[in-house]
């Protein structure tokens, strides 16, 4: 038996595209990997299990599932844990009203302490792949890091690491709103001129919010956040950018869904932020702007002229 | 003049002498152990440190010359006999750091943090332990009521008992203390409070404990003979030095692993505006959890339970010099108060006149325990997931199969249990009849005061007022609607004030209020209640703060500006 063999394997919950993606990542770096899936997913050289008693031999999992079912999945994947097991949420979610992060709800959940979350410029394909790209994993814990590191982290796969979990979870979940105001620009046309201001200024007033909720600004303009954001602007066709450009061109919400193909975090978290800055006394107009637009109560091509027409005043 | 050495050590640390040696029985608390313990624990300290900063010369100058720098410029404002006696010394060694070879640098670090130590270093007496439970109830009540001395004398604990209600989890944490070291974390809103606690843990037959005490608390005299010889070490706040934090820390760390019970207040400093702690200092509690860490790592096997605690009072001693520090954002500039209501003997007479005698002036109220990682610990001692199976709290501390030592791990956990802890201070917080009617008055100034700041609202002097039936009425709905909350386990309400006519809760906070604080907090005039000083109200309903909104029934607007003041503590 190899030295790699006789390590615990690593747990994946989700067998969605990302899911899979980090299992052949692992696989890749000589790891075994198991993929826990509702259905039956394969990947090769991967061990597939639908049931989460067979995670509690691993030491890092994964977990790749959708924020609506983070909590009956923790719920479920928590009566197999204890201490030494290191989580890691892939998620762009935040849930509720009162945005609560999903490293949150683990903690909360489940018995794991140690807990991150990795995010950045890291898509389903270029895992799968191998394309050289980055990715940071946000955590108190350094052992999380390394863990992360040992199973997916590569000659083309760069991880950095952050102690501010919060930031980079709203990191995550800003940029996924953001990039489906990228779709709608792309539709209808706007120049990229157009497109660098409703990002620039959209990534800006969220750092006048984060604070509230414990998040260190600057984290949004590190890997999780501006990083990803230039993937999004450089023209990468993730499923938000697809799901703005269906919506851009009057196709109603749950029909612009599937044509994205994947569960969009974003949608809903446009108003969320915005209702939750209002609460504050924080104005977030380029959140509010894009949930009215989501919810089909803004025509796009209005919504950026009133961007445009809004008050300037000091960066 | 200068005062003779035996009697500036007697002063200092007042003991009394023993002729023969004390040897505990076995079913003696583990703190009867402490003094034939102290000098290797001090010795544990020194030497911990010293090989901590001993890794490199570099750690070693900086912590030396830090503190010599600290001590010298602290010494040099005090011009006391301390100074007189120290200064010399700290210039000398300053002076001195830069030619010492790295071992006599050890050495030198080794003696001043042992000098630090054996500073910090409490005492414990059990025949002063044994006096403070049986005679100091009786001696209260008979000077407080010395027109009925005889029956004082003989039921003192008594009237202390009326006085002082314990609930919670007593008989949980009876079997818990027989299997690890528990670690009390309350929240804190006087200087009584760890007099207040060492009696509540008596009164329900629980282990005395080891706890910290901030220097200026031993100025009185009497105080300072009960403190130092019930297990307190002291806490001198005035040194900055980085080594003398690092003392303090392991020593508690030491304590903990020893299986010494413990008490910390998680809060820091007392609470000056009354609103339940939410931001915690987490540097003693993470030496707790330290300490579990390290001894999991040797292979001893302790476990280490942490109990939040409410200490409620109906009236606070301190509470007028408190508020007004809070108003004067000064909290954090006089860190160390020493011109209080504590330091004052006719403000504890009159303090103590007015609440002997009332039946549960007082609330001590022990949690739930939880584990150092936050999880509920059953009656076992074992850790409880979510899920609801017990989990081995060792694991926490494993790193590919071993346990391990890492600070910054700790620190993350630390900061966990930190959020757990302000949660459960919330659930385990126990309303008061002073904090029900202040908080009715005061929103009754909100509403009437409408876009106005907190300070113009302070000088409404006697400008708001309520019909007496409409405060009964008002005060009656808010206990109920904290009765519909205490059902769902997020608030407790006294006992007292579940059966109570509204008309007596009133009646009952304002004769508490007047005739001790200096200002009359509301007054009784005709048919109406006087919101006499806003000050004083403010601080009582400071105290459900957490909660305004969730009781606010139809006076939803003055609720959300008060729950706002929760963010501005």
């Amino acid at each position: 038996m190899s030295a790699e063999e006789k390590l615990p394997p690593i747990g994946i919950v989700g067998g969605g595209g990302f899911g899979r993606s980090l299992a052949q990542a692992i696989v890749r770096n000589g790891r075994r990997a198991l993929l826990w899936s509702r259905r039956a997913h394969t990947v090769d050289g991967a061990e597939s299990t639908d049931d989460f008693a067979a995670l509690r031999a691993c030491q890092l999992i994964f977990l790749a599932v959708p924020s609506p079912y983070v909590r009956e999945t923790a719920d479920e994947l928590g009566r197999h844990l204890d201490g030494e097991h290191l989580l890691v949420h892939v998620s762009r979610g935040l849930i509720g009203d009162d945005l609560l992060t999903l490293s949150r709800v683990l903690r909360r959940r489940t018995p794991a302490r140690r807990i991150g979350v990795l995010a950045g410029p890291l898509d389903a394909e270029s895992l799968a792949q191998g394309s050289p790209t980055g990715a940071v994993v946000g955590s108190r814990f350094p052992e999380i890091t390394e863990a992360v590191r040992e199973a997916i982290g590569s000659d083309t796969l760069r991880i950095y690491e952050s102690r501010d979990v919060l930031g980079v979870e709203i990191a995550a979940a800003v940029v996924g709103y953001l990039a489906l105001a990228v779709g709608v620009g792309r539709e209808i046309g706007v120049p990229p001129t157009t497109v660098a201001i409703v990002l620039n200024r959209g990534m800006t007033e969220v750092a006048r919010w984060a604070p509230s909720l414990g998040a260190d600004p600057r984290t949004l303009f590190g890997m999780a956040g501006q990083g990803d954001l230039l993937a999004v602007a450089g023209g990468d066709d993730r499923p938000e950018v697809r799901l703005g450009r269906a919506l851009a061109t009057g196709a109603p919400l749950a029909e612009a869904g599937e044509l994205a193909g994947a569960h969009i975090e974003g949608v809903t978290i446009a108003r969320r932020v915005d209702t939750h800055a209002r609460k504050i006394g924080v104005r977030t107009p380029i959140a509010g702007m894009i949930a009215d637009v989501v919810e089909g109560n803004l025509d796009p091509r209005r919504a950026m002229a009133a961007l445009m027409a809004r008050a300037v005043g000091k960066e | 003049m200068r005062v003779p050495k035996a009697i500036r050590h007697f002063v200092e640390r007042p003991r009394l002498p023993r002729l023969d040696s004390y040897v505990p029985a076995a079913s003696d608390p583990p703190i009867f152990w402490f003094n034939g313990e102290r000098e290797d624990i001090v010795d544990e300290v020194a030497d911990r440190l010293t090989e901590a900063h001993g890794v490199s010369v570099g750690s070693l100058e900086l912590a030396l010359n830090d503190a010599a720098m600290r001590e010298m410029r602290r010494l040099e404002r005090q011009h006391d006999e301390e100074a007189r006696r120290d200064l010399g010394g700290w210039r000398a060694l300053s002076r001195n750091i830069g030619k010492m070879s790295e071992r006599e640098q050890k050495q030198e670090l080794r003696r001043v943090t042992r000098r630090f130590a054996h500073d910090v270093a409490g005492n414990f007496d059990p025949r002063v332990y044994r006096m403070a439970i049986r005679a100091v109830p009786k001696l209260l009540a008979t000077l407080m009521q010395p027109s009925q001395m005889p029956r004082a004398l003989t039921s003192g604990e008594g009237v202390l008992g009326r006085l002082l209600k314990v609930e919670g989890h007593a008989e949980h944490l009876a079997r818990l203390e027989k299997l690890g070291t528990v670690v009390y974390v309350p929240t804190h809103s006087s200087n009584l409070d760890s007099i207040v606690l060492g009696r509540a843990l008596e009164s329900v037959g629980l282990s005395p404990v080891v706890y910290g005490a901030g220097k200026n608390l031993f100025t009185n005299p009497i105080i300072s003979f009960f403190m130092h010889n019930l297990g307190a070490y002291r806490v001198d706040r005035r040194i900055g030095a980085a080594l003398y934090k690092d003392v303090l820390k392991t020593y508690s760390q030491v304590i903990i692993e020893r299986g010494y019970h413990s008490l910390f207040f998680p809060g820091g400093t007392r609470s000056r505006s009354n609103i339940i702690e939410s931001r915690l200092k987490l540097g003693l509690m993470g030496s707790a959890v330290s300490a579990f860490a390290a001894n999991q790592a040797r292979g001893v096997a302790r476990k280490v339970f942490f109990v939040p605690t409410t200490i409620n009072y109906a009236l606070v001693l301190e509470a007028e010099t408190l508020v007004e520090d809070w108003l004067k954002e000064e909290g954090q500039a006089r860190y160390i108060i020493e011109d209080d209501e504590f330091s004052q003997l006719d403000r504890w007479v009159a303090f103590l006149r007015k609440v002997l005698g009332m039946q549960a002036a007082c609330v001590v109220r022990f949690g739930a325990p939880v584990d150092p990682f936050g999880n509920p610990v059953d009656e076992e001692g074992c850790s409880v997931a979510p899920g609801g199976q017990t989990i081995d709290p060792a694991s926490y501390v494993r790193w590919r199969g071993k346990a391990t030592l890492d600070d910054e791990r700790d620190a993350a956990y630390t900061q966990d249990l930190g959020e757990v802890l302000v949660r459960r201070y919330r659930h385990e917080t126990v309303v008061m009849s002073t904090a029900l009617v202040a908080h009715v008055l005061w929103r009754r100034i909100v509403s009437q005061s409408p876009g106005a700041d907190l300070f113009s609202r302070l000088r409404m002097r006697g400008e708001v007022s309520m019909e007496r039936s409409e405060l009964e009425r008002e005060v009656g709905e808010l206990r109920d609607r904290l009765g519909r909350l205490q059902d769902a386990g997020k608030v407790r309400v006294n006992d007292w004030l579940a059966d109570a006519e509204p008309s007596r809760i009133i009646d009952r906070a304002l004769r508490v209020w007047n005739g001790y604080h200096t200002r009359m907090a509301a007054k009784d005039v005709g048919d109406q209640v006087i919101a006499e000083d806003p000050t004083l109200l403010l601080y009582y309903q400071n105290r459900l703060v957490p909660f305004a909104t969730r009781v606010a029934g139809e006076h939803e607007v003055a609720a959300r500006e008060i729950a706002r003041m929760g963010v501005v503590r």
